[in-house]
């Protein structure tokens, strides 16, 4: 298939200028341009045009413009990294509910065979008196004969009561305990991390106070270049200007 | 070793911001010289390049790799121009000093290039960025991505979601427009822009 080229075709002439027409149509276009003083002049006229554009330069002022770059987390092994506190509180609860269930699922202590048997005593500490009369004797013997004959007739139930107390307070101290060493293990491992994060503040400060040393380094060289390229332009600037005069006058 | 795009942009997507900050590196500049071309202002051009590297990066996830990452960067780049000039509710305006700074010339002198030439490169950017103005935002666009981003016509094409032969007549009609204008402001250096 032959390639043809209509004279004055803006859209091959244009593809010519920019070498972007296909081989063929180039020689074409080339052979016809050597004919034709019309499309010859366009050409021409065009890529004198080009020749202009090539000055047109914007300032190139100093971008430098940079994503931030995201700070470097410590990753913690997932075992070392301290739970949220919802977590801790759920984990209390857990640990709370799960000691009350094994205390209730223990069920109720069964009463003794005898009622002779030892029955549980409440020391209460003696509040210091200074005197004691023998009427405060016969009251004191008196309250506690009517204690112990309640203390008969409600013994089982009581027993009971007691025990399944002495069972929930042995849990609470546990549930207390565990929560006491959760609390000493999070406080350790927060004075742990302090102690690591000012350690790598303190290293990242030297690093940057590296660099801006060293970037101050670097402008000082680089200005003591810039005045002196300046003053040789100044230089030239003056000769110019003389000249210039020179030749006005 | 350089890694390619296609590599840190895999990394980046993985979470690793270095990599993603190369591509900053490597894009930055491209990428603002396009919003100060179709912008003409130099800190609209800063804005738009940082918040086109921002949301390129909250995008990554999306990013398949259809397309190379450099046009997927110019895309979101023009977008937000477009929306930029939309929001701003003004044409673009080229940001071209009334006079020339000789501190700002000391500054740009190349080793080679005497004060003359100097001044005679910063005048003729001036009318070029004048000239552009003349131009439709499509067209406009389209000169830029082409001359200083060196794409294809298919490139250009899907950037603008034109088809190929439209992308031809607004090279064809800008450049023509642009060459109007220059001449009728007279200015012309050939022999800097031999150099050049």
């Amino acid at each position: 298939m032959s390639v043809t080229f209509e004279c004055g075709d803006k859209n091959a002439l244009v593809a010519y200028l920019y070498e972007e027409c296909e081989p063929e149509l180039r020689d074409v276009i080339s052979g016809h341009l050597t004919r034709c003083d019309s499309c010859s002049s366009e050409i021409d006229g065009l890529g004198w045009t080009r020749q202009r554009l090539e000055v047109w330069a914007p300032p190139m002022p100093e971008l430098g413009f940079q994503m931030p770059v995201p700070a470097q987390e410590v990753r913690l092994p997932w075992w070392r990294a301290p739970l949220p506190a919802w977590a801790q509180a759920a984990a209390a609860l857990v640990i709370f509910g799960v000691g009350l269930s094994v205390g209730l699922a223990r069920g109720p202590v069964a009463a003794p065979q005898q009622a002779s048997s030892p029955r549980p005593t409440v020391t209460v500490p003696a509040a210091p008196v200074d005197t004691v009369s023998s009427t405060d004797l016969a009251d004191l013997e008196q309250r506690l004969k009517s204690e112990i004959s309640q203390m008969r007739t409600t013994a089982p139930v009581r027993q009971v009561a007691s025990s399944t107390a002495s069972s929930d307070e042995e849990i609470m101290k546990k549930v207390e305990a565990l929560l006491t060493q959760s609390e000493e293990r999070q406080r350790r491992e927060f004075t742990l991390r302090s102690v690591e994060m000012a350690r790598d503040f303190e290293a990242q400060r030297r690093v940057d106070m590296a660099s801006v040393r060293e970037t101050v380094g670097q402008f000082q060289g680089v200005t003591g270049t810039e005045i002196r390229q300046q003053r040789e332009a100044i230089d030239r600037l003056n000769s110019y200007i003389i000249r210039v005069g020179q030749q006005g006058r | 070793m350089t890694r390619t795009d296609e590599e840190l942009v895999a990394l980046s997507r993985t979470g690793d911001v270095d990599s993603f900050n190369q591509l900053i590196v490597r894009w930055e500049r491209p990428i603002y010289a396009l919003a100060y071309r179709v912008l003409g202002r130099e800190e609209d051009a800063r804005d738009v390049c940082q918040d086109t590297f921002l949301r390129a990066y909250r995008a990554l996830p999306g990013f398949k790799g259809q397309a190379k990452f450099s046009s997927w960067l110019y895309r979101i780049a023009l977008n937000l121009c477009r929306d930029w000039i939309r929001r701003q509710q003004r044409a673009p305006v080229s940001q071209m000093p009334e006079d020339i700074d000789p501190a700002e010339l000391l500054a740009e002198t190349e080793p080679t290039e005497s004060i003359e030439d100097l001044v005679a490169r910063r005048e003729l950017s001036a009318i070029v960025a004048e000239a552009m103005k003349s131009l439709s935002d499509e067209q406009r666009t389209a000169i830029i991505l082409k001359e200083y981003h060196g794409m294809t016509f298919q490139e250009i094409a899907d950037m603008q979601g034109c088809p190929l032969s439209t992308v031809k007549t607004r090279l064809y009609q800008g450049l023509s427009q642009l060459r109007r204008q220059l001449e009728r402001r007279g200015h012309g250096i050939p022999e800097l822009v031999k150099r050049t």
